[in-house]
């Protein structure tokens, strides 16, 4: 106490970051100093807390407006019989806007907040106990902790442990619980954290709609720095206001909200002014400008679909890409073992699945975790996971694909038992469940137009695999290893009598292959899981799919088929035909039976081999 | 394949013989069944079970094993491969003439292998929560009935998220298929309007998620609506990235699974899922000495035996209900006096006992468990915050209520006399 008044010339900002960490005197305490301290300090010490207080207040404008005694005075009358006082205590809590009070909130609708009526002197009424321990004769302990700061609550130097008899339970009621969680919300309205204020926003115009946060919205509206969030809480003034529910509010400003909403094209509104001209349709009663409320929410729902269906349009096209990057990155290394070298190989899976293994120990050794990100891990986990998984490929070719470069049949089943061999090794290895944490910038998403998100880690994953065609690209048609490659694979024999070594570009080849499916297999943990059978679940199937339709050979053809089966998927997937929605097992089929039907009509995919070549 | 397959009967042998080595030198023992799949897609989740079973077999045994008798369990592999369940269960009854086993945990498995169990009039200890419609006298239900599960997480979303509208988001088989019916009917006697349920299935596997989201964002967008999710396996990942890559929230829109435990989250990365829920009968974080102490052994005995994971190894719904299936069939034996099934499955009906979870019972009649029902909000370091709790037990329907009505149930099948008579 007496050492307080030292630490004010620190500046408000260190005595603001006090007052939220540290424990306040409680109003007793001020008592009992009253005949021990030196009066003059005391005064001294109060006028400051009250003009910190006011300078917390100016300078921060999102700073809570009532000292800690006032919200630990509020929360005693949460243990009021009355329900209705108990609803005001809550409401004038959320108001005072102190951050701490969310977690409160929570603790309370899940009754861990108590009332210790027989509190020592000095000590507070209102405590926090979330578990409880057993002593020796089996009598039931509350550790308690400060509401708000959540330090043990200290007597004589220990943290108090009443038993949890002495205390009374006041964990509300299904209504007050409804109470205490919008309020909540009314609290994030004041976070600094972007995050939290936006979902407070958000949740505050949806019902049961806060009233409560009108001035905060008008405010946001104004002040805050973030356009999106601005943006969000007109939306949400908007739907308070389509809503009804203010008191004395005039059927003309309804109509407004309703023109409005149309206005600023708000998704959300749509399905209430959907509900509302039902209800109106419906009503036998029509209430006043209930004719002018219908003409506005149907032009406003006229407006909103229109821009609802352009953003769908949009996704529609931005999830087929995305779906078709994907697949041609998965399928890209198999274009080359299986177009290129004619290797059926049924392990390209597992190859993958060890690109994603790698990840996880490239992970592993960054100490990356959601915690303590290192999000650089990504970028030395990608060539890693190339170079991993082409020296599995290597050896792959060394001791079983190289005696069955003409065998193909022969190589399909060797291949898939090297398969079953990868993924018992991993199983046995790692155990069945690992968790690969995906980078934090690949989480989340940028809205480009209004309700248009773009996911980072899908964007991401269609650059990747943009560069890996390209690289393969010019590796194939620019660089002499690429020449010889495509010699041998075209005709073994004039190219070795040409000096050509072979075997040297069938390993090169086989390990590319490989690495390119390692690569895959590492982008894959940005959007998916990790399991040792993953490669035969989610990846054989699809890769052949997109290889065999594109043609056999053929770099253009794995990426016009890979963006013609993501983009059919997608266009497919969200259709409604009646009352019949396509969903995900119906698109799956009609996309089957739209490539059988393509390949009875040419049997070689989209681009065949011409000339000489095809019949090698 | 083939190798491998070798190489792990070798291991099974050789176990199998230390065993029994064992087993002779102890004057008596009794021999149980373990039939979970320990390879193939299966594996992911049935290895926990085996483990677990394997930890009360110690257990019991290190205190005097059953009625003086010792527990030698015996391991098979289904290998996740359905009919496979059957044969691997009649050799365990037939040839190995086990007087319990513990087994199964997808549906169909149990479904394969239940002609055998009735046939022979065996008992079969079946650990996880399933779809219900089912009531074998040769079969004891440790885990949730839908009415245990489903209809209380339904309940839940209404009263404390105000929910109206609810989009049924499933794996295509049979478990999410019947709960959700279970699900929609529910919700009709609620009032809950067709317009505002969506059903919708995904194939195993399934990865790519956008346009569920996408559709999931637009219905959600009214802000009272809630997924209620029965996906499965390896499709949770993609499907919770893909949510809140979108912008979804669990405030804009919460995720009740029904299908992801502890045991799960192990392999998931979590940041996305975090604010979701899930509905339980139990969860690691239940605080109770009890339960410490049986997570605490958990932990110890795989790393003591070097079991993948080792001491990071979580402790979930089912592995609990596998865990105290063991001591309901111990029980009952002791209060039987006897190892006969028709006797032991008297004594089980309407037994008392303390799991580490907390006090539960059998049910007096119908093959299931009487549970608590705990609903938890998912943390960031994979477990679950406990934020509702059911008021005692919950008594378990074998045939749900909300598609039958009472007295028109079907009738129990299997049993002594095969016709579902006891």
């Amino acid at each position: 106490m007496a050492r307080r008044p030292v630490r004010v010339p620190g500046g408000p900002q260190a005595f603001k970051y006090k007052t939220y960490t540290q424990t306040h005197p409680k109003p007793e305490f001020f008592v009992q100093r009253l005949c021990s301290n030196n009066r003059i300090l005391l005064t001294l010490t109060l006028f400051l807390q009250v003009s910190a207080t006011i300078l917390a207040q100016t300078n921060q404008p999102v700073a809570r407006k009532e000292g800690e005694p006032k919200i630990l005075q509020l929360m005693v009358q949460l243990a009021s019989e009355e329900e209705e006082e108990v609803i005001q205590a809550i409401k004038n809590l959320a108001l005072t806007g102190d951050l701490r009070l969310e977690n409160f909130f929570d603790l309370y609708r899940q009754g861990s907040v108590y009332l210790w009526e027989d509190a020592p002197e000095g000590i507070l009424k209102i405590v926090v106990n979330e578990e409880t321990v057993e002593n020796d004769d089996f009598d039931e302990l509350a550790p308690l902790v400060h509401p708000l700061t959540k330090k043990p609550v200290m007597i004589d130097g220990k943290q108090a442990r009443p038993l949890i008899e002495d205390l009374t339970d006041i964990s509300p009621g299904r209504k007050v619980r409804k109470i205490a969680n919008s309020s909540k919300f009314l609290i994030r309205l004041a976070s600094p954290n972007p995050k939290d204020r936006i979902s407070g926003v958000k949740k505050t115009g949806d019902p049961p709609q806060n009233i409560d946060a009108i001035p905060s919205l008008q405010r946001i509206i104004k002040e805050d720095p973030d356009e999106k969030i601005q943006w969000t809480a007109k939306e949400s003034l908007l739907l308070i206001r389509l809503a009804g529910v203010l008191p004395e509010q005039t059927a003309k400003d309804r109509e407004a909200a309703i023109q409005e909403l149309g206005n600023i094209k708000s998704l959300r509104a749509l399905p209430r002014l959907q509900i509302l001209l039902d209800t109106l349709n419906e009503a036998k009663e029509k209430p006043e400008g209930a004719d002018a409320w219908t003409a506005a929410a149907k032009q406003s729902i006229k407006q909103i679909d229109k821009h609802e269906t352009s953003v769908e349009r949009f996704n529609n096209i931005f999830q087929g890409l995305s779906l078709g990057s994907v697949l041609i990155l998965m399928a890209l290394g198999l274009a080359i073992t299986f177009g290129l070298m004619g290797v059926i190989n049924m392990a390209h899976g597992e190859l993958m699945m060890i690109g994603a293994y790698t990840a996880f120990e490239i992970q592993r050794a960054f100490g990356h975790n959601p915690d303590n990100p290192v999000d650089s891990y990504f970028f030395v986990a990608i060539p890693v996971s190339f170079a991993v998984a082409a020296m599995v490929g290597l050896i792959m070719e060394a001791l079983v694909i190289r005696h069955l470069y003409r065998r193909p049949l022969e190589s399909l089943l060797a291949t898939w038992g090297i398969g079953l061999i990868l993924i018992q090794l991993v199983r046995i290895r790692y155990g069945d469940n690992i968790g690969v944490n995906a980078p934090t910038w690949s989480l989340g998403g940028n809205e480009i137009l209004q309700d248009v998100i773009l996911p980072n880690g899908r964007l991401f994953i269609m650059l990747l695999c943009a560069a890996c065609v390209g690289l393969v690209y010019f590796l194939m048609n620019k660089t002499p290893l690429g020449l010889r490659m495509r010699a041998t694979m075209q005709n073994r024999d004039m190219a070795s009598s040409l000096g050509v070594n072979t075997r040297n570009v069938d390993r090169c080849t086989f390990a590319l292959g490989s690495g390119l499916a390692g690569v895959a297999g590492c982008a894959w943990t940005l959007i998916g899981g990790v399991t040792p059978d993953m490669g035969q679940n989610n990846f054989i199937v699809d890769s052949f799919l997109v290889v065999v339709t594109g043609g056999v050979g053929e770099l253009a053809g794995v990426i016009c088929s890979g963006l013609g089966i993501g983009l059919i998927t997608k266009w497919v997937e969200p259709l409604r035909i009646g009352g019949f929605v396509v969903g995900a097992i119906w698109a799956k089929v009609i996309l089957l039976a739209i490539i059988v039907g393509f390949i009875q009509f040419k049997p070689a995919g989209l681009f065949a081999p011409k000339g000489r070549l095809s019949d090698v | 394949m083939k190798v491998v397959r070798t190489l792990k009967s070798i291991g099974k042998l050789l176990s199998f013989i230390c065993l029994s080595s064992a087993a002779l030198q102890a004057q008596k023992s009794v021999k149980v069944g373990i039939l979970h799949s320990l390879s193939g897609t299966m594996a992911i989740s049935e290895t926990s079970l085996r483990d677990v079973v394997l930890m009360a077999a110690e257990e019991i045994n290190a205190n005097g094993g059953v009625m003086g008798h010792k527990i030698e369990p015996v391991v098979v592999d289904p290998a996740s491969n359905w009919p496979l369940f059957a044969e691997k269960a009649k050799q365990l009854i037939l040839k190995e003439k086990v007087s319990v086993t513990f087994g199964c945990w997808t549906s169909v498995s149990r479904k394969s292998c239940l002609p055998v169990f009735e046939e022979n009039n065996a008992l079969l200890f079946y650990p996880v929560q399933y779809e219900g419609e089912e009531q074998s006298l040769n079969v004891f239900y440790t885990a949730a009935s839908p009415n245990q599960q489903l209809v209380p997480a339904a309940e839940y979303m209404m009263d404390e998220y105000d929910s109206k509208k609810f989009y049924l988001l499933g794996t295509d088989y049979v478990f999410p298929r019947t709960a959700n019916k279970v699900l929609k009917a529910f919700l009709k006697t609620k009032g809950v309007p067709d317009a505002n349920i969506i059903e919708e299935y995904t194939p195993f596997h399934h990865q790519d998620y956008q346009t569920i989201v996408s559709k999931i964002k637009k219905f959600s967008a009214s802000g009272d609506a809630c997924v209620l999710s029965t996906i499965n396996g390896d499709s949770n990942v993609p499907f919770y990235k893909e949510f809140a890559n979108q912008g979804l929230t669990s405030d804009d829109c919460p995720i009740m699974a029904f299908s992801v435990a502890e045991d799960e989250l192990r392999a998931m990365d979590v940041p996305p899922l975090v604010g979701h829920l899930a509905a339980w009968n139990y969860f690691q974080s239940i605080k109770s000495k009890e339960n410490k102490a049986f997570v605490k052994n958990f932990k110890t005995y795989c790393k003591k035996n070097n079991l993948p994971g080792g001491s990071k190894r979580v402790t979930d719904d089912p592995i609990e209900a596998a865990y105290f299936g063991v001591y309901v069939w111990k029980a009952a034996v002791e209060k039987a006096g006897s190892f006969d099934v028709d006797k032991v499955r008297k004594a089980v009906y309407g037994l008392k006992f303390d799991a580490p979870g907390g006090k539960k019972s059998m049910h007096p009649t119908n093959q299931h468990t009487l549970k608590p029902v705990y609903i938890g909000e998912i943390l960031k370091n994979g477990q679950f915050k406990i934020v509702n709790k059911s008021k005692g037990l919950v008594s378990p329907d074998s045939y749900s209520s909300y598609l039958h009505k009472k007295g028109e149930e079907p009738k129990p099948t299997g049993g002594p006399n095969g016709d579902g008579t006891l």
